[in-house]
């Protein structure tokens, strides 16, 4: 192990620390995530000057192809979907030097990727430094981790780490089976399990919101909290993830590990520091403190609906079953809606409700935190007719930003009080286009830390949750529900919130 | 004149509350105006921006670079402008605020003011600031052109600030107001150089090279940097400031200290002698260069040399022809081990402002940096 000197040019300057010199290697690298997302993210890194002074990419997959026709597609690509656009030439064609491609169809193109590995260790001094990323679809993760080790891929020196796309696992025996046939080859604080949505601004700041300022967390408890709604809701179908999705479901695909991990950020204590292993206990804690919702209650706690046709902006939108790709009679759901509760200190009693569809009526994710009302009313009822509870919402997005709503007097003779809007934007008042979320997980990756992905025990108290209630939908405790298409989930949702008068929000 | 005036400026007030008055309805106008288009219009401000200047071109200049800014740091700007030209004239006061008008998707309410005070207006400048500051926001003091040194409203101005923000490209003799800019460091305002923002991606980029572990240890073993920077194509207007204050960072992160001025090599450039913290010499040649396309003073290469017992190593960061890019690339042991190409556009005052408007706090770096220099002359 050798010991780098701190390097004192560095102070002052954005990033306490660059990445040092590596290789990423991508698996499933002719897929939609390597063209859409991560080459993008590479580029865009490379254009701000945040990629190491000397880094390579390997990009593998089953395909074979030469190494310009893997570039010339990259090429498209980034021109087609990065965040930045026109394309910077200059800077990609410096940046495609970096990039090689190894086809492995079986196993001795596996050891061609090693001897590609060594040489490019050789020429660009990573030392050994390798990050791999699984960018394939989840059958292949198991064998390449094999053949991950089987080859001897892990660089002899330097750091070798992992990052693991979603979907980890499709319930806790599974997810605990693909965690020990990494761990055959990779020690835990070498894995980067990616929730993207951990990437993002402003989830990150959700931890800024509640620990960098004195005035929330004396708030942020069970007795002025009423309740807590959390909505992921997309406006889009299932596009073209139709095998994927069929089997999968909203609540694998959303509600296990983006609408928890938003749960958990909203519902933790103040971790001690802001590392990854602090910041993961909290985490972890509040998942273990989440009640679990039985088999038996999903009838009574849960929602699950599918779309029928309807209309999405002016457009006539067909129903789940008549998408291509989807069985006539897929029991498959696209809405789910819950209601749970934290059993701990802070939160016993207070609910939290959590929602997430396709086909809803607009695109929207984000958490509010509903107030009580005052505990005593002064002003007569007919004056204060227009007023709601306070509530503060963050919107996570689109049209980041966070509002507090709050009583004010009508300005007339007499008394008429209404709620009003206090609005932060963060495009108002930052301007700055925030990074993707893959620029900085990558980054982040690429740097071990390790704070903004999901540990093995996060995961497994996720899949802990989330099993007994798919176990009960089997079971055929709870119905599945349909819903229009454009509209916001079917009555069931409004009728569950409405068991305990309140009401959802339209966000 | 005054009609034209009023077009640029707006809407002329009498006093500093018909001022507010007249704030407040254009506010109210604002946002009726954009409730009828269906928007709805925040009035955000994150701080107070005071803009002295001395020059109507550099008050017009300001002023629109305010207003594109606007959008990311939404602020009450108040440009000052001061008219010395009728000496003896009892000061006067002339104001007019302003609205403006954006037509981006997002809109945002700022406001912008034009105090012009006239004459002798030393002693009372600072009274016509206070009262339009924005409560709790933090106060930015944009000094454009040289601050004179030992003057009343400038010290009173910056007393006033959170932070002051200057162009030391735009001094006429950086080497003597580079000190007085020192001494302003010490009425307990954070300073802020454009000439030092143009540096930033420069710095970020010599950084890097010294991340690589394997190259990290030739940071102790520099022998050697040159810098070139532009001049016009006469060489007249020879303004070393900017890499002067590149190789004051170098030298106060790295704990140099000045040996010599050596004779100049050649006309406007600078040879000095430096000794690392282990006394080992390093040479340093400053040398301008016509750059077709940069503006003068704008630091246009470095080459840094360094050497480890027998292997030696070179860090080259050279602006391409476009002026939009650079290529770094190490040398060592006489083989490229890595070259990139890295987009390095030339700022314009409004991206310089916006990236300095997000740091609130001291510049303790560009402080030691400029120590540094000081040193050295």
């Amino acid at each position: 192990m050798t010991v780098t000197l701190a390097n004192p040019l560095r102070e002052g300057l954005r990033l306490a620390r660059t990445p040092e010199p590596a290789s990423l290697v991508i698996f499933g690298a002719s897929g939609d995530l390597t063209s859409r997302k991560l080459v993008p993210a590479l580029y865009n890194l490379a254009l701000q000057h945040l990629l190491p002074a000397s880094f390579g990419v390997i990009g593998s997959a089953r395909r074979a192809m030469t190494e310009d026709v893997f570039r010339a597609e990259l090429h498209d690509a980034v021109a087609e979907f990065s965040r930045t656009r026109p394309i910077n030439e200059e800077v990609w064609t410096t940046f495609a030097r970096s990039i090689r491609y190894v086809p492995t169809p079986d196993e001795s193109g596996f050891n061609e990727l090693g001897r590609v590995l060594a040489r490019v260790d050789g020429e660009i001094g990573a030392n050994g430094n390798r990050l791999f990323y699984l960018a394939t679809p989840p059958a292949a993760y198991e064998p390449i981790i094999r053949a991950i080790g089987a080859h001897g891929l892990r660089g002899a020196s330097g750091w070798s780490r992992v990052v693991v796309e979603k979907p980890y696992g499709h319930d806790l025996d599974s997810a605990m089976r693909l965690t020990s046939v990494v761990q055959e080859v990779f020690r835990e604080d070498e894995v980067f399990r990616i929730d993207h949505y951990l990437g993002k601004e402003t989830v990150q700041n959700i931890l800024v919101l509640r620990f960098a300022n004195s005035i929330f967390e004396p708030i942020w408890t069970r007795q002025f909290v009423d309740h807590v709604q959390i909505t992921a809701a997309e406006s889009i179908g299932i596009e073209e993830r139709a095998g994927y999705y069929d089997s999968a479901g909203a609540m694998r695909d959303i509600v296990q590990n983006h609408l928890l991990q938003l749960l958990a950020l909203v519902g933790m204590e103040p971790p001690s520091a802001f590392d990854d292993r602090s910041v993961r206990d909290e985490k972890v804690k509040v998942l273990r403190a989440l009640r679990q919702i039985a088999p038996e209650e999903v009838g009574e706690l849960t929602v699950r609906g599918q779309y029928g046709q309807g209309f999405i902006g002016g457009e006539r939108v067909v129903g789940y079953r008549d998408e291509p790709g989807v069985a006539p009679n897929s029991q498959t759901e696209t809405y789910v809606a819950l209601k749970c509760f934290i059993d701990n200190w802070r939160w016993e009693g207070t609910p939290f409700y959590i929602r997430t569809g396709k086909r809803l009526p607009k695109r929207s994710t984000e958490i509010a935190i509903r107030f009580r009302v005052a505990p005593h009313r002064i002003f007569t009822r007919e004056a204060s007719e227009g007023l709601d509870a306070n509530e503060l919402v963050i919107r996570i997005q689109p049209d980041e930003g966070i509002s507090l709503t709050f009583g004010a007097k009508v300005p007339v003779q007499g008394l008429r009080i209404r709620s009003v809007n206090m609005d932060f934007g963060y495009g108002e008042s930052f301007m700055v286009d925030a990074p993707d979320s893959y620029e900085t997980l990558i980054l982040d990756a690429l740097r071990g830390d390790a704070t903004l992905f999901t540990r093995r025990d996060e995961v497994e108290q996720q899949w802990a949750f989330v099993d007994p209630i798919l176990a009960g939908w089997h079971a055929g405790r709870q119905e599945l529900a349909t819903y229009a298409a454009g509209t916001w989930g079917p009555e069931q949702a409004d009728a569950l919130i409405a068991r305990d008068s309140r009401t959802w929000r339209r966000p | 004149m005054t009609v034209m005036d009023e077009a640029f400026w707006g809407a002329r007030a009498g006093s500093i509350d018909a001022l507010e008055r007249e704030l407040g309805r254009l506010r109210r106008a604002a946002v009726a105006h954009a409730k009828e288009r269906g928007q709805a219009l925040a009035r955000a401000s994150v701080l107070n921006l005071v803009v002295y200047a001395e020059r109507e071109i550099h008050a017009r200049r300001a002023a629109r670079a305010v207003a594109d800014l606007a959008l990311r740091h939404p602020s009450r700007a108040i440009i000052v402008l001061g008219d010395r030209s009728r000496e003896g004239v009892l000061a006067s006061l002339q104001l007019h605020c302003h609205v403006p008008q954006s037509d981006g998707a997002q809109p945002v309410l700022y406001e912008q003011i034009l105090a012009r005070v006239r004459g002798d207006f030393d002693e009372r400048v600072a009274s016509v600031v206070i009262p339009l500051l924005v409560p709790d926001l933090p106060v930015f003091l944009w000094w454009t052109g040289t601050p004179p040194s030992d003057a009343r409203h400038v010290d009173d101005l910056v007393t006033l600030a959170d932070r002051l923000i200057v162009d030391s490209a735009d001094f006429a003799r950086a080497d003597l107001t580079l000190p007085e800019v020192a001494r302003l460091a010490r009425l307990r305002v954070g300073i802020t150089d454009l000439n030092w923002a143009r540096l930033t991606h420069w710095r970020e980029l010599i950084a890097q090279f010294f991340d690589v572990p394997t190259w990290r240890p030739f940071l102790d073993g520099i022998t050697g940097i040159r810098a070139g920077f532009a001049v016009d194509m006469d060489g007249r207007d020879i303004h070393p400031s900017q890499a002067l204050l590149l190789l004051g960072w170098m030298a106060s992160r790295l704990g140099w200290r000045p040996v010599e001025a050596l004779a100049p090599s050649e006309a406007g450039g600078v040879l000095f002698k430096m000794a690392r913290s282990d006394n080992a010499a390093v040479m340093v040649r400053l040398r301008p260069r016509f750059e077709r396309g940069l503006d003068t003073g704008d630091v246009s290469g470095v080459r840094i040399q360094a050497a480890l017992g027998r292997e030696s190593a070179e860090f080259v960061i050279k602006r391409a022809p476009d002026q939009r890019h650079a290529t770094a690339t190490a040398v060592v042991g006489g083989v490229v081990r890595a070259e990139r190409v890295v987009p390095l556009p030339a700022l314009g005052i409004r991206e310089l402002l916006v990236e300095e408007l997000a740091i609130a706090g001291n510049d303790h770096v560009y402080e030691a940096a400029l120590a540094a220099l000081m040193a050295l002359a």
